[in-house]
């Protein structure tokens, strides 16, 4: 529905709320920055089925290229074979557990990656299906439904448990996608990227919140799109850190940085997520924590 | 899960037979230069247009290209030469028809080659399975009658392939392709009947997609070559890596690329470790060493998992 001109949102997901209509965010110990690093392990098809949607600019391989595009897809598994475990190691090594958003296709043709991650204590969230098949409001309710079921179907059988977060692949949502998210029982969702701290989305009954993402810090977003040199994408995250650090003195801020293995896994980039991590944990004043452990504090804090 | 159409299982690298390089080298570091010939006038085939940017000809995108042949791959030679490097060309093979002196240059140097096609402009999508068999068959025999070497492997020409293509390259005898991006190490590539392995090639470390699609400077193309170099070369240690750095003369081999080239050979080449070396030798060693244990080593992690 295009916007009535009237006061706060044109859609019904949560409210309007500026940062300085808030009561001060306290994080544990008094950090000033909530640090989150989200993992996305997403599986790319071969050939997507007839009526999936996928962005236009979907990263990964070399110029676009005619079918079969061996580039892209084996691209992409470098993630799942060789960079996940080089950045595991890296978070490993300044104390950042990772939470892995995991896709159906992924839980269900990887169980020594799922085991790797859970043994690692790595908390897991669900991914949808697969990143060629995103949601999108061309699909129907109906479509939707079972799309997210069918998510959290293969997510049980291969985890052995419930997830509490949600990221849709490309951070892709149809209009009504909160809702039955919290109607399917999970907590949080990260498909938003409006914020610096987590917020409360209006979905009914059960208590349901935004973990938002940082959108530029985003690693497919400033190295694949828009060719970033990964030496100033670590310098970017290191200011931003710094910004943030100083401005959470006030009220604490939400860092959650979305980081794929295929992309900053990569042997020449990894030194930089490292340099980056190693700038940010050695200054104090920042709580490393997973999804859960940072909407858990907020809704206690916010009761 | 395997790459699809199901040609190379899944195998973490924390997980599989450990690599030993000749002299306990941690890298195997192959360079990779494209010499190629793009037609002045190709024919479209309607899949991928060679020459978007004009009707026939495109004057500006084929002599910047031919550039390279003319002037760009003999400046790139010199820190080549420098640093002592056997190169493994990926070779448009007419270029040995049209341009004797670049084929002679190559032969005095001992390189090895890899098709890469016949030229850069004509791509294997559309081709059926007869056709493509004749394109192997017409490759294996213009290198041999040209430089006397055998094929061995193959980076499609322009990167393109068919979904038959692994199992026709193995058909005709080949070992190696270069088209796959999963991994730091060889893998083998399930075929329907002989042997064919990937071979890490980079679409990451490439002059064309870093320089010339994506417009990052020269001296940032050596900066993450040598970041490449050093993590590899720390995880060489416990089992070896293969490092490949793509090379265009068109591209490299201006003016004001071609010291970045000199620099990051000489820091590469400075480090004891390093096994400089060429495609056809790394997938003869992998082959004669590790094809074997890695197919044995998938098929039980396979297993493990209940498939």
């Amino acid at each position: 529905m295009p916007a009535q001109r009237t006061f706060g949102m044109d859609h019904p997901h949560h409210e309007w709320s500026p940062l300085i209509s808030r009561p001060a965010l306290r994080w544990p110990n008094g950090a000033a920055v909530a640090l989150c690093v989200v993992i996305p392990l997403e599986h790319m098809e071969w050939q997507a089925p007839e009526g999936s949607f996928q962005v236009a600019r979907l990263a990964g391989g070399s110029a676009p290229r005619d079918f079969p595009d061996y580039a892209r897809l084996s691209h992409r598994e470098y993630g799942h074979r060789v960079g996940i475990f080089r950045l595991l190691d890296v978070l490993e090594k300044h104390g950042v557990r990772a939470t892995i958003a995991l896709d159906a296709m992924t839980a269900e043709n990887y169980p020594y990656l799922v085991r790797h991650c859970l043994d690692r204590g790595c908390e897991i969230i669900a991914h949808g299906i697969s990143v060629s098949r995103m949601i999108s409001s061309n699909m129907s309710e109906a479509e939707e439904r079972q799309y997210i079921q069918a998510s959290l179907d293969a997510f049980r059988s291969a985890t052995g448990t419930q997830p509490r977060g949600w990221f849709g692949p490309e951070y892709g949502e149809s209009d009504r996608t909160p809702e039955l998210l919290a109607e399917a029982g999970l907590t949080y969702v990260c498909d938003w990227a409006n914020d610096e701290q987590p917020y409360p989305m209006t979905t009914g009954e059960n208590p349901f919140f935004a973990l938002p993402l940082m959108y530029e810090l985003d690693d497919v977003v400033s190295i694949s799109h828009k060719l970033m040199p990964v030496f100033e994408y670590e310098k970017m995250l290191g200011e931003s850190f710094d910004v943030m650090r100083e401005d959470g003195a006030d009220t604490g801020r939400l860092m959650a940085i979305n980081w794929h293995p295929w992309l900053v896994g990569q042997p020449f980039r990894i030194g930089s997520v490292d340099r980056a991590l190693s700038h940010m944990m050695s200054q104090g004043g920042v709580w490393s924590a997973t999804g859960s452990e940072i909407i858990d504090w907020y809704q206690q804090q916010s009761n | 899960m395997a790459l699809p159409p199901d040609r190379i299982d899944y195998l973490p690298i924390t997980d599989r037979p450990v690599i030993k390089w000749p002299n306990d080298a941690r890298v195997a570091l192959w360079i990779s230069p494209n010499v190629e010939h793009y037609e002045y006038h190709p024919v479209n085939e309607g899949v991928r247009n060679p020459w978007p940017r004009t009707p026939y000809p495109d004057v500006q995108q084929f002599s910047y290209r031919d550039y390279g042949n003319r002037i760009g791959f003999w400046r790139m030679l010199e820190p080549l030469d420098k640093h002592g490097i056997r190169c493994c060309i990926s070779l448009n093979l007419a270029v040995l028809e049209h341009f004797p002196e670049i084929a002679e240059a190559m032969m005095e140097r001992d390189y090895d080659y890899m098709s890469h096609g016949i030229y850069n402009t004509r791509f294997l999508y559309t081709y059926t399975e007869d056709e493509e068999r004749e394109f192997y068959r017409d490759c294996i025999e213009t290198l041999k009658r040209h430089t006397g070497k055998p094929l061995k492997g193959m980076l499609g020409p322009a990167i393109s392939g068919t979904v038959s293509t692994p199992d026709l390259m193995a058909e005709a005898g080949l070992i190696y392709h270069t088209d796959w991006f999963h991994d730091d190490q060889p893998t083998p590539i399930k075929v329907n009947a002989g042997k064919l392995i990937s071979v890490p090639y980079s679409i990451e470390l490439n002059d064309s997609s870093v320089l010339r699609d994506n417009h990052y400077s020269a001296a940032y193309f050596a900066d993450i070559c040598k970041a490449q170099f050093d993590q590899l070369y720390e995880e060489g240690a416990e089992s070896g890596r293969v490092m490949c750095i793509a090379l265009h003369p068109f591209i490299i081999g201006q003016p004001h690329r071609v010291k970045y080239l000199d620099d990051i050979l000489a820091y590469i080449m400075a480090h004891d470790g390093v096994w400089q070396t060429t495609a056809d030798e790394i997938a003869d060693y992998y082959i004669e060493n590790y094809y074997d244990e890695a197919m044995a080593h998938a098929q039980r992690l396979a297993e493990a998992s209940g498939r």
